[in-house]
């Protein structure tokens, strides 16, 4: 009775406002120093991390970049040899898909989902703990092996048989496929909490249809993930299997089949292309509706295209296949179906140049850059119809113009959205804005020197210089433009320089924020910034899709929680009806130790079978550690 | 501290052996590589100095012995040798070496022939690609699988792949006893 009683006194209600916020803050704190670092579960912190790290990995890999561009400036260039621009390119291109854009999609996702739902951590905050640390263990093997010379050399795909026993010596391409499977484990594990987050902690009242259109499209993007995801594990593993222990899922001789790894391949990896696309569509809408000061046009009709691409993309990977001797039909149906994307792309188009045209737009550097994703975006989708059709596929396939198409959608159409979105949360993530100044500086540089130094490669490409040439003779007439090109590349890295400085100097001495500083509508603003480790001192209870817009001044709360363990409420799927108080893990310590014994077990069997048999061991053990009941009030659910 | 810059010293230094691509062997360092000193019987010796020098690439490095499986094939050591299971010309997976399992000896036999139907290979084949098809012919036959062993082939399947150690898998003495020489054990 008395516990009750005491219990009681920790509700919400029964605290007023700086007593609750000590509470709050005392049960949802992260430990000062290195303990407190290895063993936290706050999504803000664990989502920062993600972000700080991907954005490592894209400038590695811009050096990368640049490093190839220098070997093509000039024909028959020693910058770097044969085997070592394979190298590059290889890591160049995996390090940009798996260790930067989908990690760092997924990441603003684990930072922004919780609080536009107005929750207090995001669901199975451990798991995401764990994400974190084999996300950095796949990139580690990656980097680390390519120091060794040990670096992927058969293409970020990895084609069988290239890549298979008989042609790829060595450990390079083992080193590849683990390194997928690392990152794929990673961003499975971050999409299935961002589908529980989204579907059972949004805050009361925030139905389906007041969902802010970002978190509309990390919940699409995660169901796209864990669809797509499986594919690629399946055959990066089949992969290791023939190479190490001699099995022949794709040794045609023994009944293998060369062309599924194709399949298996493209069924995850054009999706791929809208798990990176389709969070940056959200950032787009969330950016504009703010920009343009009124609620974005055609909310339905964004929702709808959203899903449509997240189907759609299952249905076109076959026009990856296009010169694999494909029958007539195949090659019809999957040309209409890389065609009909454009229908959901271009609604979402219009419907944000519709926002822009009613509102009054306010040309800040977020804004700069979403214009910039839309002139970008829209060229490599023209491109992207060209390539659709198989005759003018067949004509271009393996050329610069391919380099140029996938590098305007993805560049354009993730990397400039993401750009915007970084101008965009900074207040929220630092607590500082970063500089107009050089935001403007960065944007133009950016913007004018990713066109310089891919327009010119459509032309290269129809000129026929073939894409992962590592050099070209001085007689073919492609040196004058690669010249080009690669001093352009030198603008576009002036402009992403400017950009790494500005986040720097700003999160350090940039001017303070405030809570809202462009008086956005999402639940994200109404907290400080940065956000407190418990988000929101009350769960706040929507009224509309645009609550600090049509609340201005006081949001409505839910009350009932207790503040001396961590809690968070459930709401139904749909009209996100309050259904329980839940409680949410606490700081440990084991998911780290189950990320080391899982990257142990993953890396050993690359190099001997048994490693799955005796390096599960202690993989159980930690997972035992992980689930073990400790006594904390959390463990009463 | 200085350990884990000692230990990561150590596994680049390793990582680079193992999978460096030398494309094509320095003049001199192939001239010198063709310089193995050999007993007087022609059965092992000692190879050149530059062997060790360059840390015995022919033996541990991931693409100079998959060249080996290549030459093996491009060379028509199949003709005789099958698989490695033999055939007009001696197995190499029964656990029995003629003339020893050593490099130097593989070496000789590729260069230069032997008794019985071996021919020499020394104005077919660059110095260096005996080397690895000798390192090639060694892993076939080894008893412990190297991790730098070359994986099957994508064609029909008649033994395990290299790097499963495929001697000690099928190791079969038959019908007439282990040769004298060779000790109880292979």
């Amino acid at each position: 009775m008395t516990e009750t009683i005491a219990r009681a006194e920790t509700l919400d209600t029964e605290l007023d406002g700086t007593r609750l916020a000590t509470a709050l803050a005392q049960t949802w704190k992260t430990e000062r120093g290195l303990w407190g670092a290895l063993t936290t579960v706050d999504h803000k912190i664990i989502g920062r991390r993600y972000i700080v790290t991907a954005f490592v990995f894209l400038v590695l890999g811009g050096v990368l970049a640049l490093l190839m561009r220098l070997q093509l400036a000039q024909p028959e260039a020693r910058v770097l040899g044969p085997d070592r621009f394979n190298q590059v390119f290889t890591m160049h291109g995996a390090n940009m898909m798996f260790l930067f854009a989908v990690p760092v999609m997924e990441a603003m996702g684990v930072y922004l989902v919780p609080l536009m739902v107005g929750t207090r951590n995001i669901a199975f905050p451990r798991l995401n703990a764990f994400s974190y640390w084999i996300f950095l263990a796949g990139g580690l093997l990656l980097w680390i092996a390519f120091a060794l010379d040990m670096g992927p050399d058969v293409g970020w795909f990895a084609y069988v048989p290239l890549s298979g026993p008989q042609y790829a010596p060595g450990k390079r391409a083992d080193i590849w496929a683990q390194m997928i499977t690392f990152t794929e484990l990673a961003a499975l594990a971050v999409a299935v909490e961002i589908v529980v987050t989204v579907f059972k902690q949004r805050a009361p009242g925030m139905s389906l249809d007041r969902i802010p259109l970002f978190v509309w499209s990390m919940l699409v993007t995660s169901f796209v993930v864990i669809m797509a995801m499986p594919a690629i594990m399946v055959a990066s593993t089949s992969l290791i299997l023939d190479r190490l222990v001699g099995t022949h899922f794709f040794n045609p001789a023994e009944g293998g089949d060369v062309l599924l790894w194709q399949h298996l391949f493209w069924f995850f990896g054009h999706p791929e292309v809208y798990i990176i696309f389709l969070p940056a569509v959200g950032m787009v809408s969330t950016l504009i509706a703010t920009f343009a000061r009124r609620p974005i046009f055609g909310y339905l009709a964004l929702v709808m295209a959203l899903i449509a691409t997240g189907i759609l993309a299952f249905g076109l990977w076959v026009h990856h296949m296009f010169v694999t001797g494909l029958p007539r039909l195949g090659e019809s149906f999957f040309t209409a179906s890389s065609m009909a994307i454009a229908i959901p792309a271009g609604i979402q188009i219009f419907c944000w140049i519709a926002t822009l045209w009613d509102g009054r737009p306010v040309f800040k550097t977020p804004l700069l850059f979403v214009i910039g994703f839309i002139v970008t975006f829209v060229i490599g989708g023209l491109t992207g119809v060209m390539v659709a059709s198989v005759p003018f596929d067949t004509q271009v396939h393996d050329t610069y113009f391919v380099v140029a198409h996938f590098h305007y959608v993805l560049i354009g159409g993730a990397v400039f959205p993401l750009l915007g979105a970084v101008y965009y949360w900074f207040p929220k993530f630092t607590g500082r804005m970063m500089s107009e100044r050089r935001g403007k500086w960065a944007f133009w540089l950016i913007f004018i020197g990713f066109h310089l130094t891919f327009f010119p490669m459509h032309i290269l490409g129809l000129e026929g210089m073939p894409r992962r040439i590592y050099t070209y003779q001085p007689d073919l007439p492609w040196h004058g433009l690669n010249l080009f090109v690669s001093a352009s590349a030198l603008i576009l890295a002036a402009g992403f320089l400017i950009f790494f400085i500005d986040a720097i100097i700003s999160a350090r001495s940039g001017n303070p924020a405030g809570d809202n500083p462009w008086d956005a509508p999402t639940l994200e603003w109404a907290t400080s910034s940065p956000p407190p480790a418990y988000n929101f001192a009350h769960i706040p209870v929507v009224g509309s899709a645009y609550p600090l817009w049509d609340q201005p001044g006081s949001l409505n709360v839910a009350s009932g929680l207790h503040s001396d363990r961590r809690e968070i409420v459930i709401t139904t799927i749909t009209i996100a009806e309050p259904q329980a108080r839940e409680s949410s893990p606490q700081n440990s310590i084991w998911p780290l130790l189950t990320a080391i014994t899982t990257t142990i077990m993953l890396i050993w069997s690359i190099f001997s079978p048994w490693a799955v048999v005796w390096g599960s061991i202690p993989v159980a053990i930690t997972l035992i550690g992980w689930f073990w009941p400790s006594g904390t009030p959390e463990d009463e659910a | 501290m200085r350990m884990v810059v000692l230990l990561i010293c150590i596994v680049t230094l390793g990582g680079c052996e193992r999978e460096k691509r030398e494309l094509r062997l320095d003049p001199p360092v192939a001239a010198a590589l063709d310089k193995i000193a050999l007993m007087q019987n022609r059965i092992a010796g000692a190879p050149p100095q530059v062997y060790f020098a360059l840390d015995r690439p022919f033996e541990t490095n991931a693409y100079n012995l998959s060249e080996g499986k290549r030459l093996y094939t491009w060379f028509g050591c199949k003709g005789c040798h099958g698989d490695g299971q033999g055939g007009i010309g001696p197995s190499f997976l029964d656990g029995w070496w003629y003339y020893g399992p050593e490099m130097v000896s593989i070496f000789a036999s590729i260069r230069d022939g032997r008794p019985h139907g071996m021919p020499a290979f020394k104005n077919k084949m660059t110095t260096d690609e005996i080397w690895q098809l000798a390192g090639y012919v060694q892993t076939i036959g080894a008893y412990s699988a190297k991790t730098a062993a070359p994986s099957r082939n994508d064609d029909k399947q008649v033994r395990p792949s290299e790097n499963r150690a495929p001697a000690a898998i099928l190791f079969d003495q038959g019908p007439t006893p282990v040769h004298p020489d060779q000790g109880p054990t292979p």
